[in-house]
């Protein structure tokens, strides 16, 4: 098999909750001020059930995504949809390919550096993104204890700074504002379709659909804990720090004399962020072999990488009317595809075990 | 046909990398072309803001650090356009990530707060941890001051709001997130340490009975009852640069800045200056600025001066909690100051009987209670200073917000006016 | 019937320099014999011994079942073939003809010049064994046999080497080694044809399967118990005739950060010293290029203090932070490079010049700066902590340094990302290189980062696949 339940678990804990870690915070506190975690805890415990709902259909089934496509509406159909996931994956990418680019610019950098300095990113992509599953699960093997270090240390240098008092009063925020702040941040969640990019990629044990929900959900409360401390400490003016990740151990009393090592932590969790980013990618070009029948990975990775690199360019002065777009209306793309789908999956015919 | 292109990319990346490498010419600010300020200090000129950066400049040097600090001003509309005429004049590229202080001259308190520290706040290049803190006179005279404990101003200025010195209650040390948080807070107001300068040996004090200022530094001493407006003076008047100014608010010093040109001066910071909604509202005297420190910090040991029959005591305490809280009871808005803490005589004006010494450590329940009310008279000052001034210092607003908010719609308007307030102090002996 | 002549020009007409000696001799009974050797390589006093003496004193009229018992060489192989005796002769074994007989025997008195067994110089240790491996493959052989006296022990020696016929001996455990690992080793020997195989790295290039990495895929050791320890685990280990660097395969990164002692140390101890070792090497890597970065785009990672010092060293340098660095590591790898090859009377002058003219003097003209000094040192010191990972590590260094100084920290990042990308793929002989890491092997953590005592490591490396899983069992 190409990939383990482990690597899963992995992927759904903390590719999940690294790449919820730079602007999703600010934007959440923009929508719903301290009644965050509310609005948070909506969006994680919807895509809970979508991630409970796909790992057991993967107990129900040996076949992967495509060939339960295929058993039921043929080839032609199958096709499609992974040529639609493909579209998917890369819109997917769009938003936390700029956001990454933003956030290398300003932790990276003391001076705003061009455009180019990030470019380097896509040859990573290139080479990572025509690997197979393997390869994205032995990364996610690697990446765990990375980001688990990592992030204690920068939890550990912020912790005391936290103020309870932030969070008052509790659930005054118009419902309204609460389902808007779910809704306009639900384009970050996507981890439903890992799960249902890898079924049939890896072999179902008992109690497998358990462990990856609990990751999924392991990797969720890191996200709300996150979002506890970093609301925690700016309290109001939350909305107004970006790269939320970068800013929480900021007021540890002894960075005066050991100066910001909490950046060092900030660059390795940057790799976990490199990873997580370039799974998307991975993906999208798993997508693309299907839908095209095309198996020579390098020349779909460099196009894939290609119009990534285009998008980025077009997007690269617009990054605010482009968020404000994905809030206002990909969500419908991301109902259909991360939830939608994955649930309707259920009702492919599939072999039963 | 990939495997060759695969080698072109390789090296076609080599190339690139190692011309970048030894050219590093594509914009990069490297450590020689930068300017690493230490401190900014804004005076407000007009429209315009001027704006004095302190500047570390490291000098060659084969063993160690030897670093010049000099001190280059710039003007603009806005602090940014300021900074970017440092950057003109000097050619180096100013650097925020270090400036650990931002002190604004007196002439701020006719602007709106965060028009002036706005740009610190917006930009991700400078940190949120910097000191902030108004001084007497002009920030720009204040930087350039020579100062008695430190070589560098900004280190000696640093000094005098440091944690340590805020844990005994001697000043109100704040960040720029403090200011920011409880500038955006429901209360919109917030404050920061008053920094005054002195020639060595003379007193910043407001007198008032206080021990502020130091016993020996001649004025100040009796009197006792808070808010009192006489006091000795401190400092003389007018000495340095910018002196003269003095600031007739409550508490009534009106010290001015000392010292000569290229004299050493001391610092102090026992005042607070307060804003209320953006604005300046006032000064919080060294009694006032005391009850808020205890209430507000984590104090590990303050010093309170206090009369009990006749006798002056000075009472270290101990083991303090100090808060505020806020209840509607009976509709009625309710303001309790709590202050809880262990008393220690430290010194007394009075000579002592040998046969008193053996029960030197026990405090006797007339001190406490002259403590008790030394407490109460300065949260009075507090309180009617806020009132006074419409300004919510204590956070009473953010109180009901927080914690009242079903009276949040009814009392949010006139709060500080309707609010009654209790006190809720215990001082207990030590031993 | 073949003379004796005719046996010796089919030898001489192959192995024509004067260094090969035909010695002549008689029975007591006038049968001729002729023993065929190098001159330097076989043992003349043995040959004389066990070889000429019993011959000489026979009075039978022995034919060649008779001479194979008169010869007191308890290692003697029956020949037919010229081409076998020619390769024997090289070898350094002795060749005895027989008049009149077509058959011959190569006698093993082969004896060459070469060191004693001692203390490997780049494996030295406190505790524990302090034995090595030498150049001549018997002797090797007979080290791994003391320690490893199991009849499953197996040795199938392999010819590499076209002109040099070196013999490459493969040792592995009949039953602890994974199935068919050793024909594949073999066959990837076989598929290399070479003039001349001088040293094990040369096999080491052969079975890699990817020469142009920069990580190694086999592991190396001159010392015999830490390779029979290897081969016990279920291993293959290749000893090289004429090296004193065995080689083992498969191969995991992890391997060399774990040395000799950690298993003859506590293990508490060892924990903390393999911890060091992963740090220390990530330093060594790191630290130039963190240094270079900070000072190029972010200077925030000094803290302030420390900032101005260094502010104050490199202000007035004449070259860039980037540049700065490159011509003190390149000082450096000079420095390493000339102490290694310069004759050891020169070693002293050499670190005066290395440590006093070209480093004090530098910074005292300023060219190069005194952290840039230290930074350079430290990470060299660190980096010896694994010196078998050294060829690795320093060229990652300049990798990183270079990548540090063009894009960044950014580009740190993103070129470790890089190589974790890499590495998780990799593999050596079926075994992830990054095992027990990437994927996870749970039972070998404990003999990873940190090294667990004996009774948590009961069971041998899964990552291994090795066909019996168990190694310790308590009573």
């Amino acid at each position: 098999m190409k990939i383990s339940v482990r690597q899963i678990c992995f992927i759904l804990l903390c590719y999940n909750a690294v790449s919820k870690m730079l602007l999703y915070p600010t934007v959440l506190s923009h929508y719903c001020g301290r009644d965050l975690l509310f609005a948070a805890l909506i969006d994680f415990g919807v895509q809970a059930v979508v991630v409970w709902a796909v790992s057991f259909l993967c107990s129900r089934t040996d076949k992967t995504f495509f060939q339960l496509l295929e058993g039921t509406f043929g080839n032609i159909f199958a096709r499609i949809i992974y040529g639609l996931f493909a579209l998917f994956f890369i819109a997917a990418t769009i938003v936390p390919l700029c956001e990454q680019k933003l956030y290398v610019h300003t932790i990276f950098y003391d001076t705003v550096p061009s455009l180019l300095i990030f470019l380097p990113f896509f040859f990573f992509s290139i080479y990572a993104a025509g690997k197979k599953f393997t390869n994205i699960g032995r990364s996610a093997d690697v990446c765990m204890p990375i980001f688990v270090l990592s992030l204690i240390f920068v939890f550990s240098m912020s912790v005391l700074e936290i103020k309870w008092s932030s969070f008052m009063p509790v659930l005054k925020t118009p419902v309204k504002d609460l389902f808007g702040g779910a809704l306009g941040t639900v384009f970050r969640f996507v981890e439903p379709c890992y799960v249902l990019m890898f079924m049939g990629h890896f072999k179902y044990k008992k109690g497998d659909a358990a462990k990856m929900t609990i990751s999924y959900i392991g990797g969720a409360l890191t996200v709300l804990l996150f979002l506890f401390t970093f609301y925690g400490i700016y309290g109001d003016i939350a909305q107004s720090r970006q790269f939320a990740v970068s800013k929480i151990s900021l007021f540890f009393p002894a960075i005066d004399t050991i100066g910001r090592i909490d950046f060092i932590a900030l660059y390795i969790l940057e790799i976990v962020m490199l990873f997580a980013l370039v799974l998307n990618i991975q993906l999208a070009l798993h997508c693309v072999m299907k839908c095209t029948g095309y198996q020579n990975r390098a020349v779909l990775s460099l196009a894939v990488n290609a119009a990534l690199i285009i998008l980025l360019l077009v997007f690269d002065h617009g990054f605010n009317n482009l968020h404000t777009f994905y809030a206002k209306w990909m969500w419908i793309a991301f109902a259909v595809f991360a939830n939608a789908i994955p649930v309707l999956a259920w009702t492919l015919r599939r072999k039963e075990r | 046909m990939i495997k060759r292109f695969s080698v072109f990319i390789y090296w076609a990346i080599m190339i690139a990398l190692i011309a970048l490498f030894f050219t590093n010419d594509y914009g990069v600010v490297d450590i020689h072309k930068s300017a690493i300020i230490v401190a900014v200090g804004i005076d407000p000129a007009g429209e315009e803001v001027q704006v004095t950066a302190q500047l570390a400049l490291p000098q060659p040097s084969q063993s160690g650090e030897n670093v010049q600090y000099k001190e280059v001003q710039g003007s603009g509309l806005t602090v940014a356009d300021a900074l970017n005429e440092i950057n003109s004049k000097t050619g180096f590229y100013p650097r925020l990530q270090f400036c650990k202080l931002i002190l604004l001259g007196e002439g701020c308190q006719q602007h709106e707060l965060f028009r002036i520290l706005g740009c610190f706040y917006r930009r991700n290049y400078s940190e949120l941890t910097a000191l902030v803190a108004m001084c007497e006179g002009k920030a720009q005279d204040m930087l350039a001051m020579p100062a008695t404990v430190n070589p560098e101003t900004y280190t000696a200025v640093q000094r005098v709001l440091s944690e340590e010195l805020a844990k005994s209650a001697n000043v109100s040390s704040v960040n720029l997130k403090d200011v920011a948080v409880s500038n955006y807070s429901e209360s919109e107001a917030c404050c920061m340490p008053y920094i005054q300068a002195s020639k060595p040996g003379t007193s910043q004090s407001g007198g008032n009975g206080d021990n502020v200022g130091g016993e020996s530094a001649g004025g100040g001493q009796g009197g006792g009852s808070s808010g009192g407006q006489s006091g000795g003076q401190g400092g003389g008047q007018g000495g340095g640069q910018g002196g003269g100014q003095s600031s007739a608010q409550s508490g009534g010093s009106s010290s001015g800045q000392s010292g000569g040109e290229g004299q050493p001066v001391d610092f102090t910071a026992r005042k607070t200056a307060v804003f209320a909604r953006g604005k300046f509202a006032g000064l919080l005297d060294e009694q006032q600025s005391f009850a808020y420190n205890i209430l507000k910090n984590n104090i590990r040991l303050a010093v309170l001066p206090c009369d009990s029959e006749g006798i002056h005591y000075t009472v270290g305490l101990k083991n303090t909690t100090g808060g505020v809280k806020l209840k509607v009871k009976n509709g009625v808005p309710e303001l309790t100051l709590k202050f809880k803490a262990n008393a220690q005589i430290q010194g007394v004006k009075k000579v002592m009987q040998p046969e008193e010494v053996m029960y030197d450590d026990v405090v006797q329940k007339n001190v406490l209670r002259g403590a008790e009310k030394a407490v109460e008279e300065r949260f009075d000052a507090l309180i009617k200073m806020c009132v006074e001034n419409d300004c919510d210092i204590l956070g009473a607003k953010e109180l009901l917000h927080k914690y009242n908010h079903k009276y949040w719609n009814a009392f949010r308007g006139d709060l500080l006016t309707r609010m009654k307030v209790n006190y809720d102090v215990e001082i207990i002996s030590h031993n | 019937m073949v003379t004796l002549e005719k046996h010796i020009k089919s030898v001489k007409d192959v192995l024509t320099s004067e260094d090969i000696i035909v010695f002549e001799f008689e029975s007591s009974k006038g049968k001729k014999f002729a023993a065929i050797y190098a001159d330097g390589l076989a043992d003349k006093q043995l040959i004389g011994e066990l070889v000429a003496k019993p011959l000489k004193a026979a009075e039978n009229d022995a034919n060649a079942e008779d001479v194979k018992k008169l010869l007191a060489s308890p290692e003697v192989k029956d020949c037919k073939k010229a081409k076998d005796a020619i390769s024997e002769i090289s070898d350094g074994n002795v060749a005895l003809f027989i008049d009149g007989e077509s058959d011959f025997y190569i006698i093993g008195l082969k004896n060459p010049p070469g060191r004693t067994v001692a203390e490997p110089p780049t494996q030295v240790t406190l505790k524990g064994p302090r034995e090595g491996f030498t150049e001549d493959i018997k002797t090797n052989l007979g080290l791994v046999r003391k320690r490893l006296k199991s009849d499953k022990l197996k040795v199938k020696t392999v010819k590499c080497g076209e002109r040099s016929d070196t013999a490459v001996a493969l040792v592995y455990l009949d039953g602890v080694c994974a199935k068919g690992l050793p024909e594949r080793v073999e066959k990837q020997i076989a598929a290399h044809e070479i003039d001349l195989v001088p040293d094990s790295s040369y096999i080491s290039q052969f079975i890699s399967g990817k020469p142009r990495s920069v990580f190694k895929r086999n592991g190396t050791s001159e010392k015999p118990d830490i390779f029979c320890a290897k081969i016990s685990e279920g291993r293959v280990g290749l000893i090289v005739d004429g090296s004193p660097i065995a080689l083992t395969v498969p191969y995991m990164l992890v391997e060399d950060i774990q040395a000799a002692e950690d298993y003859y140390a506590l293990s508490y101890r060892s924990t903390i010293t393999r911890l060091l070792r992963i740090f220390a090497l990530i330093i060594g890597i790191f630290l130039p290029a963190i240094y270079v970065a900070a000072q190029l785009f972010k200077i925030q990672i000094i803290p302030f203090q420390l900032l101005l010092k260094v502010s104050s060293s490199v202000s007035g340098l004449p070259v860039s932070p980037s540049i700065e660095m490159f011509l003190t590591l390149f000082v450096l790898e000079v420095l390493n490079e000339a102490s290694v090859r310069m004759p050891k009377y020169v070693g002293l002058a050499m670190s005066v010049v290395g440590a006093l003219v070209l480093g004090d003097t530098a910074v005292k003209a300023g060219i190069i700066s005194t952290p840039a000094i230290i930074i350079i040192a430290f990470s060299a010191i660190c980096l010896y902590i694994t010196p078998d990972l050294v060829e690795t590590t320093t060229t990652l260094r300049w990798i990183y340094l270079i990548v540090a100084g063009s894009i960044g920290p950014f580009g740190i990042a993103l070129f470790t990302a890089f190589l974790i990308c890499y590495l998780v793929t990799e593999q050596s002989y079926g075994v992830p290189l990054m095992a027990p890491f990437a994927p996870v092997i749970k039972n070998d953590l404990y003999d990873s980062m940190v090294k667990a005592n004996l009774y948590a490591l009961k069971n041998r490396p899964s990552a291994l696949r090795s066909a019996q899983k168990v190694r310790l069992k308590t009573k």
